[in-house]
Formats: C-alpha cells, structure tokens, sequence
C-alpha cells in the first residue's frame, strides 16, 4: 500500500483546521498507530528522550499536529500497513521531528506546501512509497519541498542582500537619476 | 482644436530621451527571440504543452524571487520559499502584491541592478495621485518594440524597410522628438504632439508605417483631411468609443489594434480584432491567473523587477481560448480597465479627461478626483497633499488645461481625506457633472 497524498490533503481539508488533541493524547494516537503495525511505541521515556533531542518550543505543537493528521486522514491506516515489525519507533520519530523542526502546526494546517512537506516527510520516515510516483520523483519532490534546506538557502540569500544594501541604494540612484518623462518612451 | 502651442508649455518636465540607440543593437536577436516565443505560445493548440512551456520559465523567477529582499521576506513570513513555485498552479499559493505596496517597497522589489541592466526609474500615470516608480532594466524599455514585431505579423502588416513610427501624442506636454530605432528593423520614432500647429504637416512627411497614439490622438487624426495611412494603427486600452473606431477606419483604413499594458508589468494582452472586449494574453512573457475575477499577473519574461501575483487593479477573467482568429492561449474578458470619462470645452469638444493623469504624477500626494463642475469650472479634490504642493498643481494642471483648449480655466481646490477619494477597484480620479446631451 502506498501513500495517497492528495486523497490525504482532501480528507484534511474537511477537517477542524487545529489538532484537538491535548498532548498526552496525542503521544497515545502516535503510539497507537505503531500497535497497529504491531511496532512496539516509544515509552515515556523515549518520548521525554525525543523532547530532549528536539529542544525547540514548536515540538510539543509538531506532536499535535502529527497525531491530528493520522487520526483525521488514511495516513494512519497506510502507515500500519507500510511499518516493519523490526521497525524501531523512537528512531523513526527522531528523524522525523528533526526533518520537520522548522514547520510549525500554523504552516501545516494552513500551507499547502508545508503540508504536504509534513505528510511526504512523515511517508519517508516510516518506510512507505507515494501513490502514482516513482522513488526518484518522491525524492525530488521531497527536496523541492524541503523548508529547512530552503531556510539556509533564504538566509544566505538574506545575508547577501545585506551586504548588497549599499550598492543597491547606489544603482538605484542612479536609476532614478536616468528618469525620463517620456511615458515610458525614452528609446 | 487647439491652435499652435507657445514655445514654453510650462506644463512639460523637461524630458531625457536616449540618443546613444546604436546600444539596441545588441538585443535584437533577443527581440527576435520574444517576437517568435510569441508566435509560437499563440498557435500552441495543446494546452498541456503550452502550460510546460511556462512552467519552464518558472526557474529563472525562483531565483529572481531570492534576489529580491521584498520577495524573499514575504515568502519568510508566509512560511513559503521559492522552490515552492514548480508549477503555474502553485501560484494561488503565493501572496498577491498590490499596487500601493509596489509604491511603499518600489526600491526593494527589484533585484539588485547591475551595470549592464542600464536601469532606469519611471512612474507609472498619476491615476491615484500615488504614481508608483517601477525600476527597469534595459530589455524592459525595449520590450516594446519586441512585442511590435509580433503584433505586425499578427496583424499581417507588411512592412516597408526602415519603417518609420509615429508617437501621435495628445497629452498637454507637447513633447516632441525624433530618434533612430534600430531594435524595430532599423527605422526611427517620432513623437508628433496633436496640440503643435504642424503635427498634419510633419505626420505627412514622416509617412509612419506604424502609428501610436491613445483615443484622443485617434481622435485628432480622424478629423485631419488628407493624412497617410499606416500599415497598422495601435491604441492602448482605453476607452474606445465604436463611433471612434467607425471614423478611423473611414479616413484611415488600416488595421487598429487596442493593447493592454502598464508601466508596472509591461504589455500584458491586445485586443481580438474578430471581438471586442476579448483580450489575448502575451504568453509566454507574462502569466494572467485564469479563473480570478480581476486581473493578476506575474511576470515570466527575466526582468529587474520580479512581479509575482500583482494587481495591477484592473477588473476581467482569464480563461484558455481557441479563438476564431486563429489565437490559441488565454483570454481576457470582461477587462474593466480605466473607466472612459469625457470632458467637454467651451466650443463644445469632448476631450478624453485621462490625457490629464499625466499632469498628476509630477506631484506628491495620496489621492485627487478632477470633476468638471461647469463648461470652465473645474473642482479637484486632493488628499494628502502639502499645501506647497498644490501651488504648482494647479498651475501646471491649469496651463494643461489651456493647452487642451480651455481659455479661462477655473479650478477650485478642497482638501479631503483619502478614505473620501477611496473605491473598491481602480480608482477613478475623474468626472463630470455635465449632462452628455
């Protein structure tokens, strides 16, 4: 079975926009979806060893919004299929908390990338192909989508334009100085 | 009309025209380059291959978008980044840039110029009183004459060599001058103001093979006796009336085509010459988002300025067409542009009231409405406006008016605020209070 992410999205998209899931909760919907792949779930300790790791105030948001979306879509269904018995649980959240540590709950839910970035992310992790794809076109998307690659690309990006602040303001300048009155008719 | 204009206008800027246009020479295989991806995007029957071929050009605007401090920061705040854009789908997902925050951010959207761009600043027309400066480069000055070429072999215009354009120019400015063009198969431009005594003369002995003007020129030249007939007439998208067009096409039966443009984006759409009202899009140097209720565009020709979702404020739906015209693409309908306001003289002429936005953009302030109160008497209203601004206003708006044919203009000036000058779409800075009969 495979990943349908755009039935995932529509099935989404009729859903209450923010996880209802109080914390505790929302650990037992995630550890449930590993009993149904018959994967042992992480124990408290793992999950207090998971917080630990992540060290960042959108991760207790992330777990919201992860269990929100396995009990609201197919994603749980296709991910118990999908999971290997030998599969270990706590390993799969890590990554997948780290590869997910810059979107916040407010972009999945309201930013069609960012979910979908969520969902493909999550796919990745547990092991499971995306309907209609093949693994090199799954893997291209997913490094399109990827928001904390794109981060460090925005902020060298932002850097540079820092540095270009002067020579902007200089070429404008002159620019400005070549404006002509002619409707735009100048050549 | 109006009789020969004094040597000083006092109305006019002085104006800086390029001289050095032996430096187009270097972009007209690019010229050539627009003009055939044009021709090519219009007989483009396979919706899905036209749509690839844009989707292409998706890749140079992701990197402009990085190059742009005001892009990057909205796709930061949006929790959005450049990589996002692979498809022209995509872009419902990215935020819409109006035309007021193109005026805040002007010098921030572009990507940082270089040398060799030859940028320059221009202001698009005073219509809100707010003119927004657009900095362009090099190939957005010419991008014009690229787009000429396509419309004369669209037009099926044959052209003489060295073809000559005509600027016929209505505006109070007066301006006149003359250039080489070498980008337009090595003819020339001349600027021909209708308020000159000789504008008949010297449009006689230039002969153009292409004719500018806006209705108001169009106007002038359905009035002239005996005047050349070019290979084809342009206007750009304003109102014009039927009874306009049925009078040209009398004393100078050459093909009219109606463009749509702006100073922000460039040429965007012409008019179909089997139906008015339906604009076709310039695919692939511009993308018009189908499906909307106004017109939103982004730019996907490489350019200083990347326009991603901008609203030039001006109503219509896109949608693909296979026109009877032989254009396959996107169609603008329903355009609702600037709305058509006449003014009229004491002799009882009607002038078009946009050729005065012009007058407004040399001036700061938020907002202005011109209303024609009486035959002479004129009320302008303003907002945001420095009360050492509005000396030079009405003096400048005043000569204009003279100029256009009104011997003893009166204008009134009151101080508003701009939420009293503000309206939903576009704003419409002039009316009348005559009644048409």
């Amino acid at each position: 079975m495979r990943f349908d992410i755009p039935l995932i999205r529509k099935q989404l998209a009729s859903v209450p926009v923010t996880s209802p899931y109080p914390h505790d909760l929302a650990v037992a919907i995630i550890c449930d979806t590993f009993r149904m792949a018959n994967v042992r779930p992480p124990s408290r300790q793992d999950w207090a060893a998971l917080e630990d790791h992540a060290n960042s105030p959108l991760w207790r948001e992330q777990v919201g919004m992860l269990a929100h979306v396995l009990a609201s879509s197919s994603l749980r269904e296709t991910t118990a299929q999908v999971l290997v018995k030998s599969a270990n649980a706590t390993d799969i959240l890590q990554r997948f908390f780290a590869n997910i540590a810059p979107l916040t709950a407010e972009m999945v839910r309201s930013n069609a990338f960012r979910q979908e970035e969520f969902l493909r992310k999550w796919a990745h992790v547990v092991g499971g192909e995306v309907k209609d794809e093949s693994p090199s076109q799954s893997t291209q998307r997913l490094n399109q989508l990827d928001y904390r690659k794109a981060q460090q690309e925005m902020v060298r990006a932002e850097e540079i334009r820092r540095k270009e602040a002067e020579q902007r303001e200089k070429m404008l300048a002159e620019a400005a100085r070549r404006e002509a009155e002619a409707r735009g008719w100048r050549e | 009309m109006t009789g020969a204009l004094p040597a000083d206008l006092h109305v006019a800027p002085r104006a800086h025209i390029r001289r050095d246009t032996s430096t187009q020479r270097p972009h007209i295989p690019w010229a050539e380059s627009i003009a055939q991806g044009l021709a090519h995007l219009a007989a483009l029957a396979d919706e899905a291959e036209a749509r690839a071929r844009l989707d292409a050009r998706l890749v140079a605007l992701r990197g402009a978008l990085l190059a742009s401090p005001y892009h990057l920061r909205q796709l930061q705040e949006a929790g959005l980044h450049p990589g996002d854009l692979q498809r022209l789908e995509d872009l419902g997902h990215f935020p819409l840039l109006d035309r007021s925050t193109l005026a805040r951010h002007w010098d921030a959207v572009p990507t940082l110029p270089a040398e060799s761009d030859e940028c320059v600043v221009v202001k698009s027309s005073g219509s809100t009183g707010d003119p927004v400066r657009v900095v362009r480069d090099r190939r957005d000055c010419l991008h014009m004459w690229a787009v000429l070429r396509f419309l004369v072999s669209r037009a099926g215009a044959v052209l003489p060599p060295r073809p000559r354009v005509v600027l016929l120019d209505a505006l109070p400015g007066g301006l006149e001058y003359s250039v080489r063009l070498p980008i337009f198969h090595d003819g020339a431009l001349h600027r021909v103001s209708v308020l000159r005594g000789d504008a008949r003369e010297r449009l006689c002995r230039v002969r153009p093979a292409v004719l500018f003007s806006d209705p108001e020129g169009l106007r002038w030249l359905a009035e002239q006796r005996e005047v050349p007939t070019p290979r084809l007439v342009l206007t750009s998208a304003q109102h014009l009336p039927v009874g306009l067009r049925a009078a040209l096409r009398e004393k100078v039966p050459a093909p009219v085509l109606n463009y749509y443009a702006t100073t922000e984006t460039g040429p965007l759409a012409w008019e179909c010459a089997r139906g008015e009202g339906r604009f076709h899009v310039f695919a692939p140097d511009v993308w018009l988002e189908p499906g909307l209720d106004e017109v939103v565009v982004t730019r996907l020709r490489p350019s200083v300025l990347p326009l991603l979702r901008y609203r030039p404020g001006d109503a219509g739906t896109v949608r693909r067409d296979a026109c009877a015209c032989g254009f396959h693409g996107w169609t603008l309908e329903g355009f609702g542009g600037r709305g058509a306001c006449h003014f009229l003289t004491p002799s009882g002429r009607t002038v078009d009231a946009w050729t005065l936005a012009w007058v407004f953009k040399h001036h700061a302030l938020r907002a202005f409405r011109l209303t024609q109160v009486e035959r002479s008497r004129f009320e302008l209203e303003v907002a945001g406006a420095e009360e050492a601004n509005v000396g030079p206003l009405c003096e400048r708006l005043t000569a204009a008016l003279r100029n256009l044919g009104w011997t003893e203009p009166r204008l009134e000036v009151r101080h508003v605020e701009p939420a009293a000058l503000a309206t939903r779409a576009k704003p419409q800075p002039f009316r009348t209070l005559l009644s048409k009969g």
